[in-house]
């Protein structure tokens, strides 16, 4: 019997949350599953691309602080998205591009420097389950991923090899974290329920991210908008939607958001600058510019 | 920037809600479900192109596609369907075994209804419900039909974890659980049976505006529920 062995790591330290992503769970929005999927879209494609991996395939989706993994076989990597200042066996090592690493090797990812979010891929497939068609976890619920859950210490991953992937148009750019605090938007489809002044307001605000904020949603404070005396029925909503709760501070819905909500929404960040809002740590300022 | 449609006699606002999603909603507010379903059946029937999801909500619909989508040219799409439905899928009608014993809030529910647990579990057993939307969370299950009697605030504090298959009211409405997840409404029972499952596809059977009815049973049966 022929048994073949499986590339692998330990997750010596899985950081402050890291979780497997990959482009995205679609199709399921009708029974209240929402999209998942990497938040930074552009760093997670790079990722896969600087690797040779299919744009969609599964990676390591690592929040704030990114956590120690010791190699037990060979492997292909690369580390896009937020500024983690990678490290192997003592050396620092660049972000967005290739790197070997060799069985033993220990990668430590910090704590994000600049950005907050960092995208790990190792060149094969993943293994983690898949649930309606996607890789993608979502803890909230408990399926995807490696067992629904973020990683914790001691978990193994592994991965199979597959074919790798020729890229003859290099397209894809790393993202410049500098842009991060611009975010461009279009009005929503209750935009015009608020008053003139509240809607001046907006966007002449500068908004700071609240430490509630996660993949479900990004919270805002600053000076409260006064929301409009229209009595809202519940309607689908997407990622990237601004809503403007009864107390005045927006939420910005992201990719583990609720498919239904029950504000207003003002209005909705284009799907090109949602990485973005990916890359925003609580504390971060943002203003909006609106664009047709 | 909206348009107005008229399909099968009643009148769509079509707007934009995001680059690759539109919105529509009925003119006329409020719940809507028997009108969104038709709706409904006749887009699950036909094929328009790059259209990856379809989220019914009370009194309106998203569609959501693979790729950026022009206003002006779904609009015209959408008034070039024949909206006859002809599949003309009727309501399925279920009832589900539900242990008011194991409700959570009973005392909060008393208290805020001034009706004694007897009576409410009467009442709410007693109703035709109509399943009005899924989502905020997977499976949740939004049903119309609450005897107004029963209408309770949600909890102050939200659960962080609401069991599997937990009934619940929040304001004027009634809901099931159909996964562990975080909650607000007050819970009032649970069910046995499981209505969302991962692994299947689709992962829920029960369709917008089918119909449910409960039916009050022991704590010793719901131990002891066989799935048929």
């Amino acid at each position: 019997m022929i048994t073949l062995s499986m590339s692998r790591l330990t997750v010596v330290n899985p950081g402050v949350f890291t979780t497997i992503q990959d482009s995205g769970r679609f199709g399921f929005g009708k029974y209240g599953v929402p999209v998942s999927g990497a938040m930074d879209v552009e760093s997670f494609k790079l990722a896969n691309q600087l690797v040779g991996n299919p744009h969609h395939y599964p990676v390591l989706e690592c929040t704030l602080q990114g956590g120690l993994y010791r190699f037990d076989s060979d492997a292909e990597i690369a580390i896009t998205g937020a500024e983690m200042n990678p490290v192997v066996n003592g050396k620092l090592i660049e972000m967005n591009c290739t790197h070997r690493i060799s069985k033993g090797d220990e990668l430590i990812l910090g704590f994000a420097e600049k950005g907050c979010r960092s995208y790990l891929a190792i060149f094969g497939l993943l293994q983690a389950d898949k649930i309606m068609e996607s890789y993608s976890t979502y803890t909230l619920a408990g399926f995807g991923g490696y067992s629904g859950r973020a990683l914790k210490k001691n978990d193994i991953l592994k991965w199979e090899p597959t074919a790798k992937v020729e890229f003859s148009h290099e397209t894809l750019k790393p993202i410049d974290l500098d842009k991060v605090p611009n975010v461009k938007v279009t009005l929503g489809t209750e935009w015009e329920w608020l008053d003139k002044k509240i809607q001046e307001q907006f966007f002449d605000s500068n908004f700071k991210v609240m430490n509630q904020s996660n993949r479900m949603g990004i919270r805002l404070d600053g000076r409260a908008l006064k929301s409009p005396d229209q009595q809202m029925i519940s309607s689908p909503v997407i990622p990237g939607i601004i809503q403007l709760p009864e107390n005045g501070k927006p939420i910005i819905l992201m990719k583990d958001g609720q498919t239904i909500g029950g504000y207003p929404r003002i209005a909705k960040v284009v799907d090109d600058d949602l990485w973005k809002l990916a890359q925003l740590k609580p504390g971060n300022s943002l203003s909006f510019r609106k664009v047709m | 920037m909206s348009k107005l449609l008229q399909l099968n006699r009643e009148n769509w606002k079509v707007s934009q809600l995001g680059e690759c999603a539109i919105l529509m909603e009925l003119e006329q507010e409020g719940y809507q479900t028997a009108k969104v379903r038709k709706v409904l059946n006749v887009l699950e029937s036909v094929t328009i192109n790059h259209l990856i999801d379809i989220i019914p909500a009370y009194h309106s619909i998203a569609l959501l596609f693979k790729s950026p989508v022009n206003l002006h040219l779904v609009s015209e799409l959408l008034a070039g369907i024949n909206w006859n439905d002809k599949k003309n899928s009727q309501p399925q009608k279920y009832e589900v075994p539900v242990c008011y014993d194991l409700g959570l809030d009973w005392a909060e529910v008393e208290d805020f209804t001034q009706i004694e647990k007897a009576q409410i579990v009467e009442t709410h057993s007693s109703q035709v419900y109509t399943v009005a939307m899924m989502g905020f969370v997977p499976g949740f299950i939004f049903l119309e039909g609450l005897d107004s009697s029963l209408a309770c605030a949600r909890k102050s504090n939200p659960r962080t974890s609401v069991p599997k298959g937990s009934i619940g009211i929040g304001g004027q409405q009634t809901g099931i659980y159909s996964l562990e997840s975080p909650g607000g409404w007050q819970i009032i029972g649970r069910t046995p049976l499981s209505f969302f499952d991962v692994e299947s596809n689709p992962p829920i059977k029960l369709q917008p505006d089918d119909k449910l009815i409960f039916k009050a049973i022991s704590k010793d049966v719901f131990d002891h529920f066989e799935y048929e």
